[in-house]
């Protein structure tokens, strides 16, 4: 044939083309700072292990880290913490994504355009201070100390202190925490005078009834209670989860029960009727213990209905079943079990609270542990004592700072709102936007991403946009921190110094010290030496607050007062329930240290400390309430309550009350207000459908969308990797002509967001629900453009009495996407 | 020769993931984008199968943790032009990445769909790279991967045994899955040495295999009351 | 008028060149580190004979890991810590670089690829090797290491399993 010479170069230039080979397997791209990638690659392979805390939720697990020449290379669950005992969530494995994250902020950076822009020049750790301090310094001077806020997400123990600690001494008020789990507690501390989330023995419990508490996969410590979970068949103990949509832990429950969203406390209370009908309760600890059960006179003369009356009177299984849409004949049964069973467990959490009568909802739930008789005793509930720390010493204030912290809280309502709340992010806004009582010149940030989780994100980024200076402490940018002015970021986890004490629902004190497996791989500084810098550079009273030089000391300090009390040990392998049973039997003293320096050293080596031992309360501490008993009518509810109508007139004129109730959006009236009942939610009467969120165990509130093994794993129950999807009943789906996979719009009275429709049995008819953690537009390559915000089309509704983000409150429209 | 077989307690387990993303992170499996996941092609050597049965409200959700099943009688094996994968001694099926040529014949035998294949080259996620397990090679575009019950894992505890001249004690060689699961749902050992947990559980009046008809003898039993 | 290039003479010539082509990239490729250059002169035969040294002494990984390693310049600051202990000009440059803190960028002649399992500790504690049965007599060596004695290569490796009577199983070594 013939071929002609262009053609034969031709022919030879595409051969010699495809003979450079593409380069096979390993992938160049490795986000390592250069002075560590010669070590990733050239070194002897040494291999070496560490322990310390996670923290990419609150469950506060230990983790083992294995380190290839002193650099990161896998992480696996610390068996001998006593938290998770090994064990770990999906989230916790991806600490390393989180250290080597590419978005990751490595150097102090200013913004130098609009919120959102994207615009940030890097500046120099000294000029982010110097200005911060100085501006600090000039509101000192002109007596506005108070007009710094500190806005916190779910941080605690030394932590909290310390930031509480540089908020005091500067002479502020403002500092708060807002996350998906604040406010929890208000319950409680109307009923027992607690505000703390209380831990469940769930190994001892016979029968474990959640209202809405999604413990394996939600909550505060979904591996230490599926470690718990996982013993369910040698212990023979039943769970029943009730809840809208089947959560995780309904999957995994003996017994699901579906009940229509608001209307938890209506429920609990047709439990607590037939409870008390068939006098299945404790009758002794009821008389002995609890206030309010009878009817009862008060001090002033005043005759009060008591819980008994109310219930028996108002949610007889019909009305509940009505009001809750679980049959009736269920009701019966399944309070009849509760009934019957010794230990019994009660718990809310979840969907139960988060409505506007959340607080009243989980009052109801919680009394059925009341009528159970469910404290200090196997099976029951309990609330753990702090760790024996050593005190700091006492803040020392100066007339600026004793001025600025008799100020009013800028959060505080303006109006009658949120009698209980420890932060209201509705009333925060507002406030600020409309600078009553005073504007905001400074606010912090630390960690977190409240516009991200919020609902009022309209007027909380217009108010972000009020403050002169907004300082983020975090180490990705994410929605929040787009309108922060300076970004100071700080180490990941693994890089850092912490005290992760108590997680809330463990049952047991305990503290992990979490410290740096590597050193810092960027320009980046621990939040609490920043604030120990600033304090000192601003100076006087506010620098002599810190006198140690760094956080590690702080932790250091604190720690030696749980060596000297003597008690607990440090994690060891005794974890064992055999050990625990050996140790109570023959008295406790394990730890044996020769000195702090050695408990430290243990206490570095292993990972944290703990005491197993409950020591056992006196009911005066278990109930901290005015009567020393647990209390029905909640005292502490109506104190609140009086105070508010105080200050619009006095308790003498009943318009005050009614007032104040309307204020309030309480429909309840007279005795029933204190009481645990059922109050309606302002549902839209033009919507159909009720919308709820929940949320993924690979997600948790929308923090690790920034990692991408978490962002693919998101939907891996419904095989719906990397984005949204709304569960929709069949029946519901049908009326609408809805097929499964389908694209629909969302619709409520707010916007409309488009997802894809999932049809599944194992959710409510007529509701349908979103899950929440996507629907990023900030935060990194990873989390921006998938998925969708439920958050952002859900009502600027709030619990009436805790201000906690209503996030079942709103109903909706579905139909087809064309 | 041990016979290493994996015992999944499915009253235990929860279906929370934990083990598929050990497994992930200890094998440097890759990641792939939303769009690569829309069309099936995560790469997931544990999945969850999650069903519902029943009808509402009686509805039963299963989730079942699906590793490869290591099977004694494996079809993949036999269908591979190039034996790729194998079955050893010690009933590990292997891959071996280097042999593969891509022609996914043994993605198509496999009754489980455990095997995954690399359609692209894996370009980890920027940033995603840097945790590689230097234990587990990286593996390239166009060859099938799957679980291995960690058998590099097993290379390191074996010469340890050897060098201290005893067995491998029950427990001492465990993959990732395993080791990590927050519910101590997966048990892992050899089913000939009469001690270990998984032959004990392995007769367990609750076990059982998926599609034993088929005659290909998996090595993962499910323990299950609930379920079937 | 053209001609076609596609005379029976053109193919063979370019039917040799392209082999030739080919068997050069071969070589290349099989053959990849053919007398490699080190950074320092480094004489083994000195420290055996004169120092009394064995391969464990500053390879010291070889008995406790997977991997032996090429000792780090603190192993050297073992002896050499400041005052020249010999004549020899490479111990000044060696000096140089204990001066500078800077590690000797040594040129790794052994690479076992990263899907290999390739333990040290099993073969020479394990299957009791001595180090010149894979190596060479590099005690002997005058000048520094510059090329594998046994390439590293699957062959070459099962080949000596296969004598040993020790495992071929591609699931021991591949990872």
């Amino acid at each position: 044939m013939e071929i002609k010479r262009r053609d034969f170069l031709k022919l030879f230039g595409s051969i010699s083309g495809a003979l450079v080979l593409n380069g096979c397997g390993l992938d160049d791209v490795i986000e390592l700072p250069d002075t560590l990638l010669e070590k990733a690659t050239g070194g002897p392979g040494i291999e070496s292990w560490s322990n310390t805390i996670c923290s990419l939720c609150p469950g506060g697990c230990g983790i083992r880290v294995r380190l290839i020449d002193g650099i990161p290379v896998y992480v696996k669950g610390n068996r001998v913490y006593p938290v998770n005992q090994g064990g770990m969530c999906p989230l916790g494995l991806n600490a390393l994504h989180a250290l080597y994250n590419p978005d990751r902020v490595k150097t102090p950076l200013k913004r130098s355009g609009d919120p959102g822009s994207g615009k940030w020049e890097p500046v120099t750790w000294d000029d982010a201070l110097k200005t911060i301090s100085e501006k600090l310094a000039t509101l000192r001077k002109e007596g506005k100390s108070h007009q710094v806020g500190f806005l916190g997400y779910d941080e605690r123990g030394l932590m909290r202190e310390h930031i509480s600690r540089f908020m005091r001494a500067f002479g502020s008020p403002n500092y708060y925490q807002f996350s998906l789990t604040q406010n929890d507690t208000v319950a409680y501390q109307l009923l027992q005078g607690r505000s703390q989330v209380p831990a469940y023995d769930f190994l001892n419990a016979k029968l474990i009834l959640s209202f809405g508490a999604n413990f394996l996969e939600d909550g505060y410590s979904p591996v230490y209670y599926t470690k718990l979970y996982s013993r369910h068949r040698e212990r023979q103990t039943r769970y029943i989860q009730i809840e809208s949509r089947m959560s995780l832990t309904a999957a995994n429950a003996d017994w699901w029960i579906p009940v229509r969203p608001g209307t938890y406390g209506a429920l609990a209370l047709g439990f607590a009727y037939v409870l008390i009908r068939e006098e299945l309760y404790d009758v002794e600890f009821v008389k002995a213990h609890t206030l309010g059960f009878e009817d009862w006179i008060d001090q002033s003369g005043e005759k009060h209905v008591g819980f008994k009356t109310f219930v028996l009177g108002n949610y007889y299984p019909e009305r509940a079943s009505e009001i809750a849409g679980v049959p009736s004949a269920t009701i019966l049964e399944l309070a009849r079990e509760l009934g019957n069973t010794r230990p019994a467990l009660v718990l809310g959490d979840g969907g139960a609270i988060a409505n506007t009568n959340g607080t009243f909802a989980l009052m109801a739930v919680h009394s059925l542990n009341a009528l159970l008789g469910n404290f200090e005793r196997e099976g029951g509930i309990f609330f753990i004592d702090e760790a024996p720390f050593q005190k700091h010493s006492a803040v020392p204030e100066d007339a600026t700072s004793r001025k600025g912290n008799r100020q009013t809280p800028i959060a505080d309502s303006e109006d009658v709102a949120f009698p209980l709340t420890n932060f209201s992010i509705d009333s925060f806004a507002k406030n600020v936007l409309s600078a009553r009582p005073y504007p905001l010149s400074v606010l912090f940030l630390y960690r977190g991403n409240s516009l991200f989780q919020t609902l009022n994100h309209h007027d909380f980024a217009n108010a972000l946009r009020k403050v002169d200076l907004i300082v983020s402490f975090d180490s990705v940018i994410n929605e929040t921190s787009e309108y922060a002015h300076l970004i100071l970021p700080e180490h990941t986890f693994l890089e850092k110094w912490d005290e992760v004490p108590n997680v809330p629902s463990v049952g047991f004190t305990h503290v992990g010290i979490q410290h740096p497996v590597i050193q810092p791989l960027y320009d980046t500084r621990h939040t609490g030496d920043v604030l120990i810098e600033i304090a000192r550079r601003v100076g006087g009273t506010v620098g002599a607050a810190f006198p140690f030089d760094t956080y590690e000391e702080e932790i250091k300090y604190r720690m030696k007062g749980v060596y000297s009390s003597g008690e607990g040990a440090v994690a060891t392998e005794g974890v064992r329930q055999l050990w625990l049973e050996y140790l109570q039997q023959r008295g406790w003293q394990i730890g044996r240290y020769a000195s702090f320096e050695e408990f430290w050293d243990r206490l570095l080596e292993h990972g944290g400390w703990w005491n197993p031992i409950r020591k056992k309360k006196s009911w005066r501490e278990v109930f901290r309430t005015p009567s020393g008993k647990f209390e029905f009518y909640s005292q502490k509810l109506k104190t609140s309550i009086d105070l508010l109508v105080d200050e619009v007139g006095g308790r003498r004129s009943p318009q005050n009350v009614e007032l104040v109730l309307n204020r309030l959006n309480i429909s309840a009236r007279g005795d029933t207000v204190f009481l645990p009942h059922h109050e309606q939610v302002p549902y839209e009467q033009d919507m159909p459908l009720h919308l709820i969120t929940f949320r993924v165990l690979p997600n948790r509130d929308g923090q690790a969308s920034n990692l991408p093994m978490m962002q693919e794993m998101f939907g891996y129950a419904t095989r719906r990797y990397w984005s949204s999807w709304v569960e929709i009943h069949p029946e519901t789906a049908a009326t609408y002509g809805i097929a499964d996979g389908a694209w629909v719009w969302v619709e409520s009275s707010i916007g409309r967001v488009k997802v894809q429709a999932i049809l599944s049995q194992a959710i409510m008819p007529n509701v349908v629900a979103i899950p929440f953690g996507l629907g990023h537009t900030s935060y990194g390559r990873y989390a921006k453009g998938h998925g969708v915000n439920p958050h952002w089309i859900l009502r600027n509704l709030y619990d009436l009495i805790s201000g906690k983000p209503a996030l079942e409150a709103t109903k909706a429209r579905v139909s087809l996407a064309s | 020769m041990p016979r290493w077989a994996m015992v999944i307690d499915l009253d235990k387990c929860t279906g929370c993931g934990a083990c598929m993303a050990a497994c992930k992170m200890e094998n440097n499996v890759a990641i792939v984008d939303a769009e690569e996941a829309k069309a099936g092609r995560a790469l997931l050597w544990m999945d969850i199968i999650t069903t519902h049965e029943g009808e509402y409200p009686n509805v039963l959700a299963k989730r079942v943790p699906k590793p490869c099943f290591q099977c004694d009688n494996p079809p993949c094996t036999k269908v591979c032009p190039v034996r790729a994968t194998y079955r050893n001694e010690e009933g590990l099926v292997a891959q071996i990445y280097h042999r593969c040529i891509g022609c996914r014949y043994c993605m198509a035998a496999c009754p489980f769909t455990v095997k995954v294949f690399n359609w692209y080259e894996p370009r980890w996620l920027d940033g995603a790279t840097t945790c590689f397990n230097p234990d587990v090679s990286l593996r390239m575009v166009g060859v099938v991967e799957k679980c291995s019950f960690c058998a590099h894992r097993l290379q390191h505890n074996k010469e340890v045994a050897d060098l201290e001249e005893r067995p491998l004690q029950d427990g001492e060689y465990m993959p990732a899955c395993a080791e990590n699961c927050p519910a101590d749902a997966i048990y892992f050992g050899d089913l000939e040495n009469r001690e270990s947990t998984v032959y004990r559980l392995s007769r367990s009046y609750r076990a059982s295999r998926v599609m034993e008809d088929l005659g290909v003898e998996p090595k993962v039993f499910y323990l299950s009351k609930r379920m079937t | 008028m053209t001609r076609s290039i596609l005379t029976r003479k053109s193919v063979i010539i370019a039917g040799v060149a392209l082999f030739a082509l080919l068997a050069v990239l071969l070589s290349v490729a099989l053959y990849p580190s053919d007398h490699v250059v080190q950074p320092l002169a480094y004489n083994h035969k000195v420290h055996t004979e004169n120092a009394g040294l064995g391969c464990a002494d500053c390879h010291a990984n070889a008995e406790q890991m997977a991997s032996a390693t090429i000792p780090s310049l603190q192993v050297c600051q073992n002896c050499h810590s400041g005052e020249p202990i010999s004549q020899s000009p490479v111990e000044r440059e060696l000096l140089k670089y204990i001066a500078d803190k800077k590690e000797i960028p040594w040129k790794a002649i052994y690479k076992v690829p990263d899907h290999v399992y390739f333990s040290h500790r099993r073969h020479v504690v394990g299957g009791k090797l001595d180090c010149s049965v894979c190596h060479g007599n590099v005690g002997e060596f005058t000048k520094p290491v510059s090329f594998e004695e046994i390439r590293v290569t699957m062959e070459n490796c099962m080949s000596c399993h296969q004598q040993q009577n020790v495992s071929n199983d591609c699931l021991a070594c591949h990872r």
